[in-house]
């Protein structure tokens, strides 16, 4: 790793470890709900991204491995000596053993077949998890307690939080160790030319299988801690949910970098903390985002950046700075263009607005952000027309001011550890 | 056809291939001695590809028997075979694109080593690995491009990677599918110079349609027709030969 | 046998109705590669936009319009957002109709809220068709099967009666072929993209208005589609007809079966030790009836990926 890459890890340690205790309990769940995302985002990339294999229905391993901790949990509770912060290694050990055998499975078919089988799968734990009872509980599912150990009781949010940073830290350092080892090396050949792998003497789909027993071990260890943080969990785990959620995050952070599905979770779970208390449409600026970056950054939002960033300069920063200001304004009057229409339909479609309906004669006006609206005023929609318009011309501008580089030659790109 | 009573590296017998029902090979007959240079020609169609595929593992024969260095590798996976020793390079160029030269070439060597589970050591720290790739790197004539990735090589650069990554299994029974396919003479040239280097004390079995090749590489030549075996001889033998001149060029040329 | 009268039929109805969804799924797969995820997505936009219209153009209004509508969206983001990323390989397509299909189910959710709506068969047509062993069979549930029948006769006509047909299906086959031969291919795919989401449009239209429709509607549906597209061959029209009655027929016979392992070793004489134990060998078939279409589908994938009539290659 470069010098600066290592300084900003450096600091990102120093923040994470350092900050939580000066911060209320609902933003040191939100700092929990991220790592783990984070981390079950890295495990899924292993497959996606680095090996080429693309699974809808990781969620599978992410819920084993929950309800492993928790059966685990509900042994110390009843008296088994083993120690809380080690709980997460049940969901290490169902996550690998679940993944040797569906991975066997699946990776006997590729592309679309090999996602569809990944999806079956999942469905399966997700419809039949409800009628094991003693494996699942049934619908409501199983609950247990962090038992005291070594003079910690982990009943507090923060004694949690550092668990979890402890076991994300290390496993996402073990996923770096892997790119550098043969059989990471190996993992990325198979995505490029799995025939020529084949024809220099490696077994395919015993490699293939045990790169995706690795992805669902540490799935399982992400699925651990959430189980171990949440002290419950249920068959809803499996849904499908799950295993999209992860999908976006690795695709709009970027999953040719070994990084960019940490953006992708951190961006994506400190928007949802932020936002999904401000307006129930937050999901749909989620999907918008994600369809987005699949149109116009196919690399991710992490894969644009650092391909922008590795260009050779021909300015100054301070040059750039004109159109990289006009890139976030026409971001900003994009982005507030869509969120007052898509507030203001959902108001107005809501049924709150059809009551007001009722009694007037007119339309009457809407409120919004604190101001009212006439719904068929042109103020109420020139405004965000304006803002849309503009701001797609002046984020074109900037993008195209930006990028006016030269094209390099990537051969810097080989040097860099993960292929990019 | 060999010489003496040593065991022939590669050894095709009664080999029959047809897809569905359509036979491509027909109850093929082939001894690719220790040691030597054979090249396999014929007319487009009559079916080399699918003789390289048969022997690779690609596919599965319909009959017959493979034995490499006596020992039966029919039905074997690909993997399989190139762990008992033979490795073969592609006609249309089948390299890891994303991933710099030097890993390309380290991939087989790495296999060689035995290490295709290794996912516990730093893969640079491996010296004899490394130094070991580095060196065929240099054989090839690659170094300056070893940082370089394999998807920004130009066409003969990667046909000698190609080449390379052949070589890198460590195998002793190379087979070489149209190595100079696409070359202009200059570079055919080089290509040569570099398969004969590079199967010094290997057994070498070549595909090629550029007689000229043939004639400064192989001390035997078979000629493949509808899928059999018509003549197999030294180079000079073959091409004065009557009924090799019919199959090429029609009955007026006889 | 009122059961086995009333379940065939119910399958068989509910059979087609998942061959109206899936026909358009699996066409656009065999022709362009793309599974398209957000395929159940045009199902429930066909409900909801029928629903919209009804009201001012009447329920055969919104039959009619709600289809050619849900068929415009389809051939622009066919057009406008697929084409773009095409280039960029199928896992690209996959994971861009992945996430149209969030966008669709949540602006559903925007303008018509998080919960059903009351979109209703009209009264008009609220009577029994026939009367089996006592019971009315509701008029309107054969008039779902009849538009599937009538469907699937006018997609059939046309792909093998027609020039447009030939061109399709040419271009099914070998599309870069098809092309040199000078037939516009993107104009074509996008027509089929259209029209396949015309259909899934029509049979939510109509279905909606018989069966809940609600936000979750393309994702309960979405699944059950996939599975059989996998089980009939992925492209293959005739496969997907025929996996879509098998599932039809199974679902609606599996809900009133009390079967279970342990039932089975009845048989046997090892009944009661079944019971004994519990767990997997007590559950019923009726209990698991959504379970065995996915355990079919993986069966099928790992064994024969081609589905029952899809093609080997």
């Amino acid at each position: 790793m470069t010098s600066s890459k290592l300084i900003f890890c450096a600091l990102a340690l120093g923040v994470l470890t350092v900050l939580p205790p000066f911060l209320d309990a609902g933003w040191q769940n939100a700092l929990n709900t991220l790592l783990i995302a984070s981390l079950y985002a890295l495990a899924f990339n292993l497959l996606a991204g680095q090996t080429g294999l693309l699974s809808f229905g990781h969620a599978a391993y992410f819920g084993v491995g929950s309800f492993a901790a928790l059966h685990l949990m509900l042994a110390t509770e009843d008296g088994l000596a083993f120690p809380t912060p080690l709980l997460p290694l049940a969901g290490a050990l169902a996550g690998l053993l679940t993944g040797l055998v569906a991975g066997w499975f699946a990776t006997m078919r590729s592309g679309v077949y090999f996602a569809l089988v990944t999806l079956a799968i999942a469905e399966l734990f997700h419809s039949f998890a409800p009628h094991l009872k003693e494996l699942f509980g049934g619908e409501s599912g199983i609950s247990g307690m962090r038992m005291p150990w070594a003079g910690f009781t982990f009943g507090t949010t923060l004694e949690v939080y550092y668990l979890t940073l402890g076991w994300v830290l290390t496993c996402g350092a073990l996923l770096w160790a892997y790119t550098r080892t043969p059989f990471g090396r190996l993992t990325l050949a198979i995505r490029d030319n799995e025939q020529r792998v084949r024809f220099m003497g490696y077994d395919a789909h015993v490699t293939k299988t045990v790169i995706f027993a690795v992805s669902a071990m540490v799935t399982g260890v992400a699925g651990a801690l959430q189980a171990v943080s949440n002290e419950t969990a249920n068959y809803a785990v499996f849904g499908a949910h799950v295993s999209s959620q992860v999908v976006l995050f690795t695709y709009v952070g970027g999953a040719t970098l070994f990084f960019g599905p940490v953006f992708g979770a951190v961006a994506f779970s400190l928007f949802a903390f932020l936002v999904s208390d401000l307006t129930r449409s937050w999901l749909f600026y989620q999907g918008l985002i994600f369809v987005l970056v699949m149109l116009y950054a196919p690399t991710g939002i992490g894969g644009a950046v650092t391909q922008w960033l590795r260009q050779p300069r021909q300015r100054s920063y301070a040059q750039l700075a004109g159109p990289a200001v006009l890139v976030a304004l026409g971001g900003a009057g994009i982005a507030c263009a869509v969120v007052f229409l898509t507030e203001a339909v959902s108001v107005l479609f809501g049924l709150d607005y059809a009551n007001l309906k009722r009694g007037a004669e007119t339309l009457p006006d809407f409120a919004l952000m604190g101001l009212n609206w006439g719904p068929l005023s042109p103020l109420t929609w020139g405004l965000p027309l304006v803002l849309m318009v503009g701001g797609i011309l002046a984020l074109r501008r900037g993008v195209r001011r930006l990028t006016d580089a030269e094209p390099t030659f990537n051969s810097n790109a080989a040097k860099e550890g993960l292929t990019v | 056809m060999t010489s003496h009573s040593e065991t022939p590296a590669l050894s095709l017998r009664g080999v029959v291939k047809s897809f569905g029902a359509l036979p491509v090979i027909q109850g093929l007959d082939l001894d690719v001695a220790k040691g030597h240079r054979h090249a396999v020609i014929g007319p487009n169609g009559a079916g080399k590809s699918t003789l390289f595929n048969l022997v690779s593992g690609m596919f599965p024969v319909t009959e017959g028997q493979i034995l490499l260095n006596g020992a039966p590798i029919t039905g074997l996976p690909p993997h399989r075979i190139n762990r008992a020793g033979l490795s073969r390079s592609f006609q249309i160029t089948n390299i890891f694109h994303r991933l710099s030269v030097f890993e390309n070439i380290r991939m087989g060597v790495l296999a060689r080593h035995g290490r295709r589970f290794d996912l516990f050591s730093a893969i640079a720290r491996r010296r004899a690995i490394n130094d070991e790739t580095a060196q065929i790197l240099d054989t090839v004539g690659l170094t300056r491009r070893g940082d370089h990735l394999a998807g920004d090589l130009t066409y003969s650069e990667q046909r000698a990677l190609e080449i390379a990554m052949t070589l890198s299994t460590g195998a002793d029974v190379i087979l070489l599918d149209e190595p100079t396919a696409g070359m202009s003479r200059e570079e055919t040239a080089q290509a040569v110079e570099l398969i004969r280097k590079v199967t010094e004390g290997k057994t070498l079995l070549m595909v090629e349609h550029d007689m000229s090749v043939v004639f400064q590489l192989c001390d035997q030549v078979s000629v493949l027709v509808y899928g059999d075996i018509l003549a197999t001889d030294t180079p000079e033998a073959i091409s004065r030969n009557a009924e090799v001149q019919k199959a090429y060029l029609g009955e007026e040329a006889a | 046998m009122e059961f086995l009268i009333i379940s065939t039929l119910n399958g068989v109805i509910y059979g087609l109705l998942l061959f109206m969804v899936s026909a358009g799924l699996t066409l656009i797969f065999g022709m362009m590669g793309v599974l398209n995820f957000a395929h159940a997505s045009f199902y429930m936009l066909g409900a909801y936009l029928a629903y919209a219209l009804s009201p001012v153009i009447g329920f055969w209004g919104g039959l009619l319009l709600a289809p050619v509508l849900v068929g415009l969206i389809g051939m622009w983001v066919e057009r406008v957002l697929l084409r773009r990323v095409h280039a960029h390989g199928h896992a690209h397509e996959l994971l861009l109709t992945f996430g149209i299909a969030l966008i669709v189910v949540e602006a559903v959710k925007l303008v018509f809220g998080d919960f059903p709506v009351a979109y209703q068969v009209p009264t008009e047509l609220r009577f029994a068709a026939f009367t089996v062993f006592g019971t009315d069979y509701p008029f309107y549930r054969m008039f779902i099967g009849g538009t599937a029948v009538a469907m699937f006769v006018v997609l059939w006509l046309l792909l093998t009666r027609t020039r447009v047909g030939i061109v399709v299906r040419a271009a099914e086959r070998l599309p870069q072929m098809a092309e040199a031969l000078g037939h516009n291919i993107p104009i074509v795919f996008m027509s089929v993209f259209g029209v396949g989401a015309a259909l899934a449009g029509l049979a939510g239209a109509v279905a909606g208005a018989f069966y809940p429709t609600n936000p979750n509607m393309a994702a309960e549906l979405g699944v059950i589609v996939f599975v059989v597209v996998v089980v009939g061959g992925l492209g293959s029209l005739k496969g997907s007809l025929l996996a879509s009655l098998l599932i039809g027929l199974f679902s609606s016979f599996a809900v009133g079966l009390d079967w279970s392992l342990a039932g089975l070793l009845d048989l046997v004489g090892l009944g009661d030790w079944a019971r004994e134990i519990g767990g997997l060998l007590t559950t019923q078939v009726s209990s698991i009836s959504g379970t065995i279409p996915f355990a079919l589908m993986l069966l099928v994938l790992l064994v024969r990926p081609a589905g029952l009539m899809g093609d080997r290659s």
